[in-house]
């Protein structure tokens, strides 16, 4: 197959930025999005030019590394699916593909297609925890879990911290990262003694990191490649004004 | 020098207790003036520098991801295992170190793999206490399940991610200690140089990643996480950006090498496409516990697996191995599969693979049974491959995915290189000469958790500790060198780029340090390889510059590591004439094309010296007192 | 004031507030079917509505509180909106990965309906004042205003217009709001989002209902 692509090239977060034309010719329907990108960069290079930057590591869609908007989809057009895990079957010989980087103001661009993401760490550093230091933890057996808790818990916990959902929201807000953390400790007995703390707190960092406001629009979770639900957001919602109503 | 492992004394089951009675501590108040450095945020290092700043210490932590999170801990799957015995089928602390060392096929230490094994329950403690989502019974205990190379279940999980949840588990310890200030983050930030200050290692030059300055981060210890070398072989289930910089950069500043050829060859993996390909996915041993492994009884048998009938195929492992059937350790397995593929009996377009075929577990346990335990395995399958394996079975092979060799350490986790620590896959201790699943998130865990945070302390507390400067020679040398060194490479303006080198070296190894050695392709590495390397610095294309982002900047230096530690590879596998665990040389093996170790000869650990006219082998001989030396045997 | 200071609250506040419109619009829209009843049943309806002070200020006082949060948050949150995601993708989503048109364009509506309100206030609360008696008592004709207005084919054409946009706002903030205010359940939302949909139907019909009907029967 033959891809004709579009693709921003950024020096860094001051420059403009602008699409360039590329070719990737050869292209074999069992290669992943990344490996057909991998060919042009080696072009590129050959040529005296620079690669495109994009980050990626694993590439089996867990790092949650991948940050690239494929004809204005965050991790292209498959349902959850990371960008590495995307592969060229998805695409026609002689499409025209379009790539962007993720884009929000709480995200700027480093280069090219990678941005940076520190953002969600800080909101992590707000709370998202267990205040439990190494050592201190009682038998495992201790703590007793209904399943059902624990695999609400584990798919919430689930979220690989990508950012395709800020990057899809209109209002690049990250309420749907956010409300995963709360509601992975909000569903087990460990997490209650923090629990109010943590959503005060994590909600105020967020907020502060100026990632928009959430309009139940639902973009963040069709984009979110491991299907992270708005029932989270939903029950951040309510932690949140129960509360601040109790805060003392 | 002469390598002392420094193992305390006493029984087996006494060991780690009296040597934790016995270590120097640091007073609390006194630990916020010691700087610590650890490189790498996976489990091991994530894990580390969390509990030494619940301790107080001040941690400055490395990675080159763009957030801790994305280690490559993050990737594994399976399982942890623990020796909690919840299942009542006979687990205990020293069954599950005798599983290990036997699994290791006698080349790993005894006293760490017990220490490793005691661990193993306060680890599943203290992670379930930070919450992490274990699998768990209706009742709401923990649920376990069975692995390779055990005949218990002993092995907990989260779905298919357990690596992830672990993982995220001591992101959140880390994170909690960067809000309380005891712990400073450094994300891409790559290590370059090791700082050696009369003897002890008191630092490390980095890189950062974005503005490409290099700078000088001093301390009174380094500690090294930072995984394996698997990507030696260009092709394997490491994350692209995996590397041996930080630990050959050590190496090359006078820490030692240890049994860098004993790799592991991951049996189940989804098979190579094509050249384009970068990188193997791994589909998670516990697909073992359900899936049968078979090739057609026929070579070259071409028709669709489902009409195959019953009668004409090979369920191989089950044949050979009755006892554990597809749930042989991880070398068997890969090995059994390797030639079945050699014989012509193998299976898909190119032919290099065999079945995992789950027909019989659907049918006994229904699809939402076998979906439930594996659904993220089989649809990520699915969007590699293109095919249902709910309908046709998987195909897989052999990739390279885990390296048990790494620097040398003694039993408090310290090279020889005073100073310098090295925890998880970085380290060389605990698998001896093949790992068994779900044993390395518990020995990374293990080493941050509960052993580094002791025997850091007890150095720091035992040691006197000079001030350093940034100013000093050696500080400026190191400074001076990384620097050099990076210039050299951005200038090279030759044709070929770096993931060609790459590519080729992976070929070499692969085809000779592989699955299967012998002195004539181990020889054929060893004189192709610094050919390749000498190449490498007249031909390599480098564009862009040094000051500011380049990942093809940061490939350059991490491949022509590589290119050192290949041909290391090749003459520790070359030296090393016997077949043990991951390391199979043709020229020794059983009748029935098994292993065969020689216990009289190469009872030891390879720890080899870096020197600039090539490496020096020191030999730390293993002593066996607990587990009987006998021949593997998993029939 | 914590709660005013953060994303979440402010939303809550906005999502109550657009609640109670939602609640009143369903209200009015019955109210105005007393069209079809007759000029006496439409005017006594009225009559009975305004005559009765408490319940007209109480009501007022509570729209135009809720108006007023509602508007004044929506304008900060969509200003922060907009700040946050500085520049757009050059291409649209694939509809599987697309948000439903309405959610996305809640502020532009919402606007609309905004300029609408106030019109209509102008039209008809603060409109011609004719008189009508029936028996002996002596009330606001106006069954007269409303035949007047709807007989303009523009009048009805940009009534039914603001209508529809009123439609597409109701549709996603009626059931929105339950997300809003942390009521989300597997079981119970997909019910949720299509008794919101129903919800804004029925209350476009129902208002459109009075202007065509006047307009084919009624106009003079």
């Amino acid at each position: 197959m033959k891809m004709n692509l579009k693709i921003w090239r950024q020096k860094n977060a001051n420059d403009k930025g602008h699409f360039f034309n590329y070719q990737a010719e050869n292209v074999s329907e069992d290669m992943s999005f990344l490996e057909m990108l991998d060919v042009v960069n080696q072009d590129l290079v050959k040529q005296g030019e620079e690669a495109i930057e994009f980050d990626h590591d694993c590439r089996e869609g867990i790092c949650g590394a991948c940050s690239m908007v494929i004809n204005g989809n965050a991790h292209g057009p498959e349902r959850s699916t990371t960008t590495c895990q995307l592969h060229m079957r998805s695409f026609k010989d002689g499409d025209t593909i379009t790539i962007e980087p993720f884009r929000a103001k709480a995200f700027p661009v480093i280069k090219d297609l990678k941005v940076d993401r520190t953002g969600l760490e800080k909101v992590i550093e707000a709370g998202g925890y267990i205040s439990v230091n190494t050592g201190n933890a009682p038998d495992a057996h201790s703590i007793i879990i209904p399943k059902e808790d624990a695999d609400l818990a584990f798919v919430a916990a689930a979220c690989i911290g990508c950012g395709a959902c800020v990057a899809a929201c209109q209002n690049s807000s990250a309420m749907l990262f956010t409300s995963a953390k709360i509601s992975h400790m909000a569903h087990l007995p460990q997490g209650q003694a923090e629990r109010q703390r943590r959503v005060l707190s994590m909600v105020q960092k967020m907020d502060e990191l100026g990632f928009g406001n959430c309009t139940n629009t639902g973009a963040c979770e069709m984009a979110c490649p491991k299907d992270i639900s708005l029932e989270n957001i939903a029950l951040m919602n309510r932690d949140f004004m129960k509360a601040s109503l109790k805060h003392r | 020098m002469a390598l002392n492992s420094n193992i305390p004394d006493g029984p087996i089951e006494k060991k780690w207790e009296n040597h934790k009675f016995k270590m120097k501590l640091v007073n609390p108040a006194n630990r916020r003036k010691h700087t610590v450095i650890v490189v790498g945020t996976g489990l091991a290092g994530g894990a580390a520098a969390a509990s030494m700043g619940e301790m107080g210490y001040k941690v400055k932590n490395f990675c080159i991801q763009d957030s801790a999170r994305r280690a490559h801990s993050i990737a594994a799957q399976g399982g942890i295992n623990a020796a909690k015995n919840y299942p009542n089928d006979g687990d205990s602390v020293y069954r599950l170190f005798y599983d290990t060392v036997k699994g290791g096929d006698f080349r790993s230490r005894e006293a760490n793999v017990y220490r490793l094994a005691e661990n193993s329950n306060l680890i599943i403690d203290h992670c379930v206490a930070q919450g992490v989502p274990f699998a768990r019974e209706y009742g709401g205990l923990l649920t376990n399940r069975s692995f390779g190379g055990a005949q218990v279940s002993r092995t907990f999980y989260a779905r298919g991610q357990t690596g992830q949840q672990l993982l995220l588990g001591a992101y959140s310890a880390l994170m909690r200690q960067v809000n309380a200030g005891t712990v400073e983050m450094f994300s891409r930030h790559e290590m370059l140089d090791l700082i050696i200050v009369n003897g002890r290692a008191r630092g490390i030059i980095t890189r950062d990643l974005i503005s490409g300055e290099v700078q000088k981060h001093l301390a009174d210890v380094v500690v090294l996480c930072t995984g394996g070398y698997g990507n030696v072989y260009y092709l394997s289930t490491n994350a692209m950006n995996s590397n041996v910089t930080a630990a050959w950069r050590c190496h090359r500043k006078g820490a030692y090498f240890a049994n860098p050829c004993f790799t592991q060859i991951h049996p189940t993996c989804i098979p190579v496409s094509g050249d384009h390909q970068s990188k193997l996915t791994l589909m998670s041993e516990s697909l073992r516990n359900d899936g049968r492994v078979w090739v057609p009884k026929e070579k070259g048998d071409k028709r669709a697996p489902r009409d195959i009938p019953e009668s004409e195929r090979d369920y191989y492992l089950e044949r050979i191995y009755p006892s554990f059937g597809n749930l042989v350790p991880r070398d068997v397995a890969s090995r059994q599969a390797k030639f079945r593929v050699d014989e012509g009996r193998g299976v898909g377009k190119t032919g290099i693979a065999v079945y995992l075929d789950f027909a019989d577990a659907i049918k006994r346990q229904g699809e939402d049974k076998i979906s439930e335990k594996y659904g993220n395995l089989f649809q990520m399958y699915e969007k590699i491959t293109g095919e249902n394996p709910y309908k046709t079975p998987m195909r897989i092979y052999p990739a390279v995915h885990y390296t048990m060799g790494g620097l040398w350490v003694d039993y408090n986790l310290m090279s020889n290189v005073e100073g310098l620590f090295v925890g998880g896959e970085a380290n060389f201790s605990d698998h001896g000469a093949n790992r068994l699943g779900a044993s390395a998130l518990m020995q990374g865990l293990s080493d941050g958790y509960f052993i580094l945070p002791y025997t850091v302390g007890n150095y720091i507390g035992s040691t006197d500790l000079d001030k350093v400067s940034e100013d000093m020679p050696e500080v400026n040398e190191a400074y001076q060198q990384s620097k050099e060194r990076l210039d050299r490479l951005i200038g090279m303006k030759g044709t070929k780029t770096v993931d060609e080198f790459h590519k080729e070296l992976g070929h070499i190894m692969w085809e000779n340090v592989g699955m299967s050695r012998n002195k004539a392709g181990l020889e054929n590495a060893i004189s192709r390889i610094p050919e390749l390397r000498k190449k490498f610095y007249q031909d390599v294309k480098l564009t862009g510059s040094a000051n500011y982002v380049n990942s093809e900047l940061e490939k350059a230096g991490r491949v022509a590591d590589f290119l050192e530690l290949g041909e290391l590879m090749a003459r520790d596998a070359l030296n090393r004439e016997e077949s043990c665990g991951g390391h199979f040389r043709e020229e020794h093996q059983t009748p029935e094309n098994e292993a065969k170790r020689d216990d009289d000869n190469f009872c030891y650990v390879a720890a080899w010296e870096y020197g600039e006219k090539g490496h020096v082998l020191h030999k730390e001989d293993l002593s066996f007192e607990n587990v009987k030396l006998a021949t593997r045997s998993y029939k | 004031m914590q709660i005013l200071n953060s994303s979440i609250g402010r939303k809550y506040l906005m999502g109550l507030a657009g609640a109670g419109w939602t609640l009143f619009v369903a209200g009015h829209m019955a109210g105005n079917l007393f069209i079809f009843a007759g000029p006496e049943a439409f005017n006594r309806y009225g009559h009975a509505i305004v005559s009765n002070k408490p319940l007209l200020f109480g009501t007022e006082i509570f729209l135009v509180t809720c108006l007023l949060i509602h508007v004044g948050l929506g304008l900060r949150l969509t200003l922060e909106n907009k700040k946050a995601k500085p520049a757009k993708y050059a291409k649209k989503a694939v509809n599987a990965k697309k948000p439903s048109f309405a959610s996305q364009t809640m502020a532009y509506h919402g606007t609309i309906i905004l300029f609408f309100i106030i019109y209509h206030l102008i039209t008809f609360k603060w409109g011609p004042h004719y008189d009508v008696t029936y028996g002996t008592e002596t009330m606001r004709d106006l069954h007269r205003l409303v035949v007047e207005v709807f007989s303009e084919p523009a009048y009805v054409a940009g009534y039914v217009f603001c209508l529809v946009l009123l439609g597409i706002h109701l549709s996603h903030g009626a059931s929105s709001v339950f997300q809003t205010i942390g009521c989300n359940h597997p079981r119970y939302t997909p019910v949720i989002k299509k008794l919101g949909w129903i919800y804004a139907l029925v209350v476009v019909v129902g208002f459109i209902s009075q202007p065509i009907y006047v307009f084919f029967n009624l106009r003079g």
